[in-house]
């Protein structure tokens, strides 16, 4: 009997105990345990100011590099990052990483030639960055000849994917002028592609069809074009997004044919990437903690690959919008250049267009396992009503955000 | 007289529970012995029990010639657990329709291992027959990838992703297309009616 009185004790005083300690006690252990910090953009008259804003105290120290700022944050407990949607003149992203140390909150800028100023506040905590470009950049546009800048500069990124270093310098100069557009050859090497029934291979046709397009565009005399093979070559499919980041491109546009089990599948599509959301934190995550030694040597380092910080990040999801309205620019054209059945828009997982930071299509001209199309895609002459249809359709695309 | 007759009727009334309980006794041992070798074996079909096998109706997503869309296909698979149940449907899959649609797999591929983890995920390990295909094309990649997720998705309620390997591996792509190395939701906007 005694015993059944303790148990019943022994119930009442745990059931009190949930009372006595009220849940927000307990939420508030959870939230010191993650603190969140909230971001704010705002482009001023003269700068361009960050916020920072965070509950709890935090510790932190700041670090630049040639396109980016990256804040690191001793946060032992964790850190969350509350994200809105911004736009801003100078910065262009801004995320949070993970290293073992620190969390690192990243800001990309449109520019490397920038210059900041911070200051913090406490009760609650608050840092303000102050960016603004550097004097001399502001005035070299204007005083650039016009010849230089309309000038497209017509060099190849090297299939291998070394940036050069005069390639990047040149971007400097070129880039508030000249749009960059990096075309991108399906497939190349040992890797063919989809294949015909006549014996047609994928990567020959892209091949064609890219390097039509190229000339088209520069054509033009408008746009700065690179392409991501300019032979038959083997090119890694992260390393052609990785072309484009690293040329600051303004536009991917990867170039495919399509194929089939259905002998009749025909027509032309132009595809834009479709995301599995779900995965997408876990993932990120994931990345720093397999690569934590390499991230914060990188962010120092000035020779690091600015792009693998890029790539990790699906930075394609930040250019959806204006991926969809490009698609739909070069499909509308391409339906009537073309005459073939229209398969319109559509969205899918593309590896290629994953790690792109630009608006990036990728077109499948038309069905190589279909053998009417197949001796189409084999004629110079498709290839280049191809190539002129998507450059009509680039153009119109461009055209939109040029307007001032 | 009274007395004998409830007496009677107990007799009875145990006599027909102990016969009940010997016919459940063995009706459902005899299910078990049935279940059993077929799931291992799969080519037990000597005897007549065969009909007593418990199946369940699925359903298959293939292409079909008119339009570029998936369509369905139903067919009957023995009860057995999730992991077999679904290894039994990509199996299916990859013999490819009865019906005049149009397969997706290549067929020399084979199931090498299918397991669903308790979050959901489907992971789907098929041998190196699957990269070898001619008509991988952004269309051709896109049948193979969904008509597996589509038809484990929608006859399995547990599976809520499903990932794709090759010999055990992680693929990047099957044919330099479709990102391989995140999961897939199931996309019914690519199936048709």
């Amino acid at each position: 009997m005694h015993r059944y009185r303790a148990l019943a004790a022994l119930i009442a005083g745990l059931f009190l105990m949930g009372v006595v300690f009220p849940s927000s006690v307990l939420a508030k252990a959870g939230r010191k345990s993650a603190p969140t910090i909230v971001l704010s953009v705002e482009d001023l008259k003269e700068v361009t100011r960050l916020r920072v804003s965070s509950e709890t105290e935090l510790v932190f120290s700041i670090k630049k590099s040639d396109g980016s700022l990256t804040v690191s944050f001793r946060a032992l407990s964790g850190l969350k990052l509350e994200r809105r949607p911004f736009y801003s003149q100078l910065i262009k992203s801004i995320d949070l990483a993970k290293s073992p140390e620190a969390y690192l909150l990243i800001v990309r800028m449109k520019t490397e030639n920038f210059s900041y100023s911070y200051l913090t506040r406490k009760n609650p905590f608050e840092l303000v960055v102050d960016f603004k470009i550097k004097e001399e950049e502001k005035v070299l546009p204007e005083a650039l000849p016009s010849s230089d800048q309309e000038k497209p500069s017509t060099q190849y990124a090297e299939p291998r994917g070394e940036v050069s270093k005069e390639t990047s310098n040149q971007n400097l100069t070129d880039k508030k002028s000249v749009k960059t557009i990096v075309i991108d050859p399906g497939h190349g090497g040992l890797e063919a592609g989809a294949r015909g029934n006549f014996g047609a291979l994928e990567k020959n046709i892209t091949l064609g069809v890219a390097q039509k397009l190229k000339e088209e565009i520069e054509r033009g005399l408008k746009y700065r074009v690179l392409l991501t093979r300019d032979s038959d070559v083997a090119v890694p499919l992260d390393r052609r997004a990785a072309i484009a980041n690293n040329n600051k491109a303004d536009v991917f546009i990867s170039i495919h044919a399509n194929g089939s089990r259905r002998a009749n599948a025909r027509g032309s599509e132009t595809y834009f990437l479709s995301l599995n959301a779900t995965d997408e934190e876990a993932r990120r995550l994931a990345y720093f903690e397999n690569n934590s030694g390499e991230l914060e040597n990188q962010v120092v380092d000035r020779e690091f690959d600015d792009l693998k910080l890029i790539l990790w990040d699906m930075a394609q999801s930040a250019y959806l919008k204006q991926s969809s309205q490009l698609a739909e620019f070069v499909q509308t054209e391409l339906n009537e250049l073309l005459n073939t059945k229209n398969r319109g828009i559509k969205q899918a997982p593309f590896k290629v267009l994953s790690g792109a930071a630009c608006p990036a299509v990728l077109v499948e001209v038309a069905f190589i396992t279909n053998s009417e199309e197949e001796r189409l895609l084999q004629s110079g002459d498709f290839q280049r009503r191809v190539a002129e249809g998507i450059y009509q359709g680039l153009t119109k695309f461009l055209q939109l955000y040029e307007k001032p | 007289m009274n007395n004998r007759n409830k007496r009677l009727l107990l007799l009875v009334t145990l006599l027909v529970i102990l016969i009940a309980v010997i016919l459940v006794f063995f009706f459902g041992s005899r299910q078990e012995k049935i279940k059993h070798p077929s799931k291992a074996a799969g080519t037990v079909q000597t005897s007549k029990p065969v009909k007593e096998i418990q199946t369940k109706k699925i359903t298959l997503f293939f292409l079909s010639d008119k339009d570029s869309l998936l369509h369905p296909e139903e067919r009957k698979i023995p009860v057995s657990t999730l992991n077999d149940e679904a290894r039994t449907l990509v199996e299916e899959l990859i013999k490819g329709p009865r019906s005049n649609l149009i397969s997706t797999i290549p067929e020399n591929t084979r199931v090498r291992q299918v397991f669903v983890t308790a979050d959901g995920t489907a992971y789907v390990d098929l041998t190196r027959g699957l990269l070898e295909a001619n008509f991988y094309g952004s269309s051709g990649e896109m049948a193979v990838v969904y008509s597996i997720v589509d038809s484990l998705a929608f006859n399995f309620k547990r599976i809520r992703k499903v990932s794709l390997l090759v010999e055990g591996n992680e693929k990047e792509t099957l044919g330099g297309h479709i990102d391989l190395s995140r999961p897939f939701l199931p996309d019914y906007s690519l199936v048709g009616r």
